[in-house]
Order: structure tokens, then C-alpha cells, then sequence
């Protein structure tokens, strides 16, 4: 059975494009317009998966309206945002709601369907048994790439796609500075230099409230970052 | 703002004070108006002084019986030593003439009864011999009363400031006068003459001693038709004189109270004028600064006049030039983010294209387009990152400011700069020792990233890029120099604008102007700030941002 994809989206020329995109892909896609439209019919029928505009035409914050009514249907509905705003502001917005990433629409349609598939494959692997090759371990870091997950002195971190390709790519070789390109690479995103620095700061706060004495990921300043390798 | 050149500065308090000089024309056309009133009152005098005359001749007309008295020899009036030479203190009512000299008592008790006080009454017969006389010169009562119905404090300045101010300009009547010259009272001669001829005669003459000034009227007495002596009455002018005081002062003291609550009053409403006119330049100064940014608003007057009204056009002068700031500076960011969906819808169209299968030819075109397509997205985040800042600015960093190494920071980012831009060679020279800063690290890598670029950008020829920290006192310096084409004058104090690049040409990277910009927001969040200015040599520019250090300082 194939996955079923539902886009939201005002803008038809984007909506049809993606759709194209990821029916090529051997997706089922369920487009809308606006977000009575698609509540009414989401909530009848969970998509596996659902790609949310911020601003549906008029109706300027209708995304996070939409992903607070999907996520109180659903709690494992993997929700990705996909908006023209890429104000630190709307991104914060758009992940304390429970999405599972947040990308601009600079994004690439290789680099979406990256981010889907992924999606996609730590749902289905979560409850899965780790495979050892797949896991990398630094110290008290514990990274499953299979899963998309990271794990602090066995803790599970709660990364979003982009965080945690950034984590993967800093911990992969401790001691190595990392720069900007690098990391947005690796991430499939494209972004400015104050996004990354954010988005470090984030990853920063998240292992910090599992551990206030976490500090394996240093600013090189001018270079990039680097993670600092830490005996368990 | 610059004020315009102090010509002539009087202010609107002195120009006011000016036009209330006109007023001082009111004392004058007063003084006018007493002068008047003093002829007048002077007639009336001399008319009042023939009549008195005439009353007394025509007591004693045709009674000869009168005259026939022989006077003494020798006591002519003319010669004669006056025998009421009274002392300089003189009494208010007039002394009783002495007993001795009356030559006629008939006489004397008849104009006794119409004698008046301060007039003095003759009566000489042809041979100037005086038959009787009665009254004196000097009894009138010249000191001028206070006007009891008067404030207190008005009758004390009346009488400790006005009155001697009065007595400098006006004649002051008085009785300390001496009409006697060797000894004698002298004849009024040309009245006597002109009566004793069958003419009523007035005339007035001064005091041997130039004090006072006396009336006089001299009227025939008839006999038949034979003029037997003469009547001469005679009074001071002080009278008169204190009557045209009394009124000069009255009037003069009101108008001078006038004017000075007038300049008072005027006074008051220029201050207050002022001060609001003073209040809406320095809120209007205050509002935009040296760059032309818009500060802080005028609160608009709820005056209703016109001074009010000037105060809320410019309030909303103000709000509109704010908003087109805000709009302007805002620009960038509102279009890139509408340029981002159209961009969105190339960008999957191309991805799609891409996955389609197409011949070899067409890719040549794809990636051209997804080439142009990457510039352009570039460009659009490049626009949102001074938007971006100043949000992060406002929100995140308010509370996250720490103390860190200057120092660490800049060689850091030098090294880095050095691999990021082999072909360029970058000196660093450091102060040595820690230069502690309160702030975000981050953010002054990322300044240091635009002052370099920048830099590296406008260097010319082989010379190095000089990036030096200097301490100087509770402040450090952060200089970059490079050498190249001097700053253009007229941009000088707009470089670290949003939107404002003085580059001619246009290479491959987008110049949007907001480097520097983005430099001053970073500068002016750690309070310190940014100048540009050409290198002492002439031959480059140097940008020096100055941040304070941290007053925790170890």
C-alpha cells in the first residue's frame, strides 16, 4: 500500500508541482487549497503524512491553526511546514506546535523527498531493533542514522530532521570544525549563516535540558563547529 | 540638524518686548493732555483773580471819602519795606496782617471779607501808597495728598519711588519762596500802571528768586470818572501747579502700572509661547538624527491653536517619514519574501523538468536556469539577513548576552577569513592579554565577517588587509583598513544605512548595501558604534568599530 501524502497549500503552482514530485515518487497525493477544505477531509482520513503552508491565502496563520487541529488527532502524524517565512520567530512557532521539521520553500524538490523518505523511515524503524552499523557512539552520545535518532547518556533527544543531520554530521568526526556549508549540506538545507547559528543554538538547548553540563559542541569562530569529543 | 546662522537672534519675548515701546507714547500724549489742562486751569486763574479785583473795586467805586487819608511819607509800596515779610515756615491760613501799616481802615476791613485764602489783595491809591491790604501769597497747600482708596504697597512705591521721580521731571510748587529784593516787595508796576490808566490789567511775573510765579490783576477804581487808585489782586501759580502735578502723576502712575502688568502679562505669554515653540524644535530635533533615521516620535499637542496644530502636522510629519523608514528598511525583506513563492514554483518546475526525461540539449538550458535560480535565491537571503538580525536583535539575544575574549573571537575569525580568502593576505595585531566584551560572540563574528568582506572587496593592489584591536581606556577599537579608493564625501554619514552601497560595479555577489549596515546594528547592540573614515596615508579606508568592555572586567 502506498503512502499517502497530503499537501496544503495555496498556491497552485507549488501544490501541483509537488504533488507531481512525489506521485512520481510512488506517493498517493491528497491536495488543498485552504484549510477547511482540508481539515474536513483529514480528519475523516489521516494521511501518512502531512506537508502544511503557513499562510493558506487570507488566512495568514491557517498552517499552525491546521497543524494544532491534525496534531490533536494524531500524535505520531509526521507534519512538515513548508512556508515562504523563515523568520526564527515562525520556525520556533511552527516546531513548538509538534511538527517534525520546518523548511522554506528555498528548499529543493530532491531535498524535500529526502527529508519525506527520512521522515518516513523513522517512523517505520522506531520500533524496529537497532542495527550496530548503523549507530554512531560518542561518549554519551548515542546517534542511530536508520532511525533518525540521538540519544544523550541514553536519553532520547528530540531533534527535528534538520538538527539532527547537523548533530550527525558534527559527531561523525569529533574534533573536525564543521563549517556552515557543511552543515547545510548535510542537512539539505539552504540557508544564511545566523539560520545555522540558530539552529545550533537550538541543538545546544535541547541537550542541555537533558544535560545542564553539556558542552561538546564549540563555536570556532569564523570556521564553523566542532564537536568535542567527551569521555563517558 | 543644523540651525540656521544667528543673524540678529532676538527672540520672540524681545521682539514683543519691542513692539510694547510703541506704548511709551502714552506718557507723552498725557503730558500732552496736562499741558493742557494746565492753560486752561491758568485762564480760569487770571479770571478768577480779575474778578476778585473787579469785586473789590466795585466796593469801593465812588467813595472818595475812602482816600482821603494822608499816608505817611515815605511809605510808598514801592520802597517801602514789606511789613509782612513772613518767615520761611509759614502757617497754613494767612497771618493776620500786622496792625501798624493799614492806611485805611475802612478800606481794609472791606476787602478783609473778600479776601481769599492764597490771594493777596491791594489797595493803592495814585500816589502808589498802600491804603489796605489783606491775604497772603503763600498758603496754599501744595503737598500733594496720598489718595487713601490706594493699595498700600502702591502708596508706598507712589511715595518712595514715583514722587521723587516726578519732582526730577515737574516743577514742584512751593512756598519757600522770597518775593522781596533788598529788603522790599516790589511794585507790581505795569499792572498798577495800566489800572491806574482805567485798564483792567493782568499780568504774571516771577519771584526775584525764580521759585514761584504770581498772578496778578490789577482793576481801577473809579470816583466819578476819576480812577482814585487801583485794586491789585495777586496769587501763585501753585496752585495751579500742584492741580497739574496731582493730575501728570495720577496719570502717569496708571499708565506706568498699565504697561508694566502689560509687559508682564506680555512677558508670560511670550515665555510661554517660547517655551512651546523651544519644546517642538528640540522634540522635532531629537526625532531625527544625524543619519536622518527617525528616533522617536512627536507626541502630538492637544492645544487648539496654531502652535498645536504645527505640533501635530509635525507628529504626523514625523509618523509618515517613520513609517516610510520602517517601509524602506523593510523593503528588502518584504520582497524577498514575495518573491520566494514565485521562486518556489520555478524551482519545482525545474525539479520536475529535471526528473522528466528529456533530451541532453535541454539540461544544458536546466542548469543554466537552476544556476540563475541559486544566484537568486542567494540574493533573497541575502536581503532578509539585516531583517532577520534586528529581529533576533529584539528578541533573542536581549537575554543572552555574555562575557567573552575580543580577542579569542577576532583570531578566530582571522583564521578563518585566511582560508576563506587565500588570495588575499590578512595581518592581525592584537593588544595581547584578554580584552573582555559583554555580548554575543556570534554576533561580533559575524560583524567581523562583514567588515572583512567589505574590506577585501574595495582593496586594491597587493597590500594586506589590516584587522588591529586596540584597548583605549573602558573602550576597545576594532580597526580593518584596507588599502583602496578613498570614501565618496557625500556618502559619508550614510554608509552604515540599510540599502546603501557605493559601489559603481556590479560583480557576481549581490550588493545590497547591508553589510555595513548590519555591522552598525551589531556595533550599537554591544553599545558601542562604527566609523568609516579614509586612512591617514590617504591611500585606503579604515573602519573602526568601538565597543565598550565589559565592566565586570577580571
Amino acid at each position: 500500500m502506498s503512502r499517502r501524502i497530503a499537501i496544503v497549500e495555496d498556491e497552485p503552482a507549488i501544490r501541483a508541482n509537488y504533488a507531481d514530485a512525489l506521485k512520481r515518487l510512488g506517493y498517493e497525493v491528497a491536495t488543498y487549497a485552504d484549510r477547511k477544505s482540508a481539515l474536513a477531509a483529514l480528519s475523516t482520513r489521516l494521511p501518512d503524512l502531512a506537508l502544511i503552508d503557513i499562510g493558506l491565502a487570507d488566512d495568514i496563520d491557517g498552517g499552525f491553526a491546521l497543524c494544532r487541529e491534525l496534531r490533536a488527532l494524531s500524535a505520531g502524524l509526521p507534519i512538515i511546514f513548508l512556508s515562504a517565512r523563515d523568520s526564527d520567530f515562525d520556525i520556533v512557532a511552527g516546531l513548538r506546535l509538534g511538527a517534525d521539521d520546518y523548511v522554506t520553500k528555498d528548499v529543493s524538490l530532491p531535498h524535500l523527498t529526502a527529508r519525506i523518505a527520512a521522515l518516513f523511515r523513522r517512523g517505520d524503524l522506531l520500533s524496529a531493533p537497532p542495527s550496530v552499523e548503523d549507530v554512531i557512539e560518542r561518549g554519551p552520545l548515542r546517534v542511530d542514522v536508520k532511525r533518525l535518532t540521538a540519544y544523550w547518556t541514553g536519553q532520547r533527544v528530540d531533534l527535528t530532521l534538520t538538527e539532527f543531520w547537523m548533530v550527525h554530521t558534527l559527531a561523525k568526526y569529533p574534533g573536525h570544525v564543521k563549517d556552515r556549508n557543511a552543515l547545510m549540506r548535510d542537512a539539505n538545507i539552504v540557508v544564511d549563516d545566523s539560520t545555522i547559528t540558530s539552529h545550533i543554538k537550538r541543538i545546544r538547548r535541547k541537550f542541555l535540558s537533558v544535560d545542564p553540563a553539556f558542552d561538546c559542541i564549540a563555536t570556532v569562530y569564523g570556521m564553523g563547529y566542532r564537536w568535542n569529543a567527551k569521555e563517558a | 540638524m543644523t540651525k540656521a546662522p544667528r543673524r540678529l537672534a532676538l527672540g520672540i519675548r524681545a521682539q514683543l518686548l519691542l513692539v510694547l515701546t510703541v506704548f511709551l507714547a502714552i506718557p507723552w500724549l498725557g503730558y500732552e493732555y496736562v499741558r493742557e489742562l494746565e492753560r486752561f486751569l491758568r485762564d480760569a486763574q487770571e479770571r478768577t483773580l480779575a474778578g476778585t479785583a473787579q469785586a473789590v473795586a466795585t466796593a469801593l467805586h465812588d467813595r472818595p471819602r475812602l482816600f482821603e487819608v494822608t499816608p505817611a511819607p515815605g511809605q510808598a509800596l514801592s520802597t517801602e519795606r514789606a511789613p509782612d515779610a513772613v518767615p520761611s515756615s509759614v502757617p497754613r491760613v494767612a497771618p493776620p496782617p500786622p496792625a501798624a501799616p493799614s492806611r485805611s481802615p475802612d478800606i481794609e476791613q472791606i476787602i478783609q471779607g473778600l479776601s481769599r485764602t492764597s490771594a493777596r489783595i491791594w489797595v493803592v491809591n495814585r500816589d502808589l501808597d498802600v491804603l489796605a491790604r489783606a491775604g497772603s501769597l503763600k498758603g496754599v497747600r501744595t503737598a500733594a495728598s496720598a489718595d487713601e482708596t490706594l493699595p498700600r504697597a502702591w502708596q508706598w512705591l507712589d511715595r518712595e519711588l514715583l514722587h521723587p521721580l516726578y519732582s526730577l521731571v515737574l516743577a514742584q510748587p512751593t512756598d519757600d519762596f522770597d518775593e522781596e529784593q533788598g529788603g522790599r516787595i516790589l511794585l507790581p508796576a505795569r499792572e498798577i500802571d495800566g489800572a491806574l490808566s482805567g485798564i483792567l490789567t493782568i499780568e504774571r511775573r516771577r519771584t526775584p528768586d525764580g521759585k514761584a510765579i504770581i498772578v496778578s490783576a490789577a482793576h481801577p477804581i473809579w470816583v466819578g470818572d476819576q480812577v482814585r487808585g487801583a485794586v491789585i489782586a495777586e496769587e501763585t501759580t501753585n496752585a495751579v501747579l500742584a492741580e497739574r502735578n496731582r493730575a501728570f502723576e495720577r496719570l502717569f502712575s496708571i499708565v506706568l502700572a498699565a504697561l508694566l502688568i502689560g509687559s508682564l502679562a506680555l512677558t508670560a505669554f511670550a515665555s510661554r509661547l517660547s517655551s512651546r515653540i523651544r519644546r517642538l524644535r528640540d522634540e522635532a530635533e531629537a526625532a531625527i538624527d544625524e543619519q536622518g533615521r527617525v528616533r522617536s516620535l512627536v507626541a502630538p499637542s492637544g492645544a487648539g491653536d496654531e502652535i498645536g496644530d504645527l505640533s501635530r502636522s509635525f507628529s504626523s510629519v514625523i509618523t509618515r517619514l517613520a513609517q516610510y523608514a520602517n517601509h524602506q528598511q523593510n523593503m528588502a525583506s518584504r520582497l524577498s519574501h514575495e518573491l520566494r513563492t514565485p521562486v518556489a514554483v520555478v524551482r519545482s518546475s525545474l525539479d520536475n523538468l529535471r526528473a522528466s526525461s528529456l533530451p541532453d540539449d535541454a539540461r544544458v538550458y536546466i542548469d543554466r536556469a537552476q544556476h540563475g535560480l541559486n544566484r537568486l535565491t542567494h540574493i533573497l537571503t541575502r536581503m532578509t539577513e539585516a531583517t532577520r538580525l534586528e529581529q533576533s536583535l529584539g528578541q533573542e539575544y536581549v537575554g543572552e548576552r555574555e562575557r567573552f575574549d575580543l580577542a579569542v573571537v577576532v583570531a578566530g575569525c582571522v583564521d578563518g577569513y585566511r582560508v576563506a580568502y587565500p588570495a588575499r593576505s590578512i595581518e592581525l595585531a592584537l593588544t595581547g592579554g584578554e580584552v573582555p566584551v559583554e555580548g554575543a560572540p556570534e554576533l561580533v563574528a559575524q560583524m567581523l565577517d562583514k567588515l572583512v568582506a567589505n574590506a577585501i572587496e574595495f582593496a586594491s593592489g597587493d597590500a594586506p588587509i589590516r584587522v588591529t584591536l586596540t584597548r583605549d581606556g573602558e573602550r576597545v577599537n576594532i580597526a580593518v583598513d584596507n588599502e583602496g579608493p578613498p570614501l565618496p564625501a557625500a556618502m559619508a554619514g550614510q554608509l552604515f544605512d540599510s540599502m546603501v552601497s557605493i559601489r559603481s560595479d556590479q560583480g557576481d555577489e549581490p550588493h545590497l548595501g547591508l553589510g555595513l549596515y548590519i555591522v552598525r546594528l551589531i556595533a550599537e547592540f554591544h553599545g558601542g558604534s562604527v566609523a568609516a573614515r579614509d586612512r591617514d596615508d590617504g591611500r585606503g579606508v579604515v573602519v573602526v568599530v568601538t565597543l565598550p568592555l565589559s565592566s565586570a572586567a577580571a
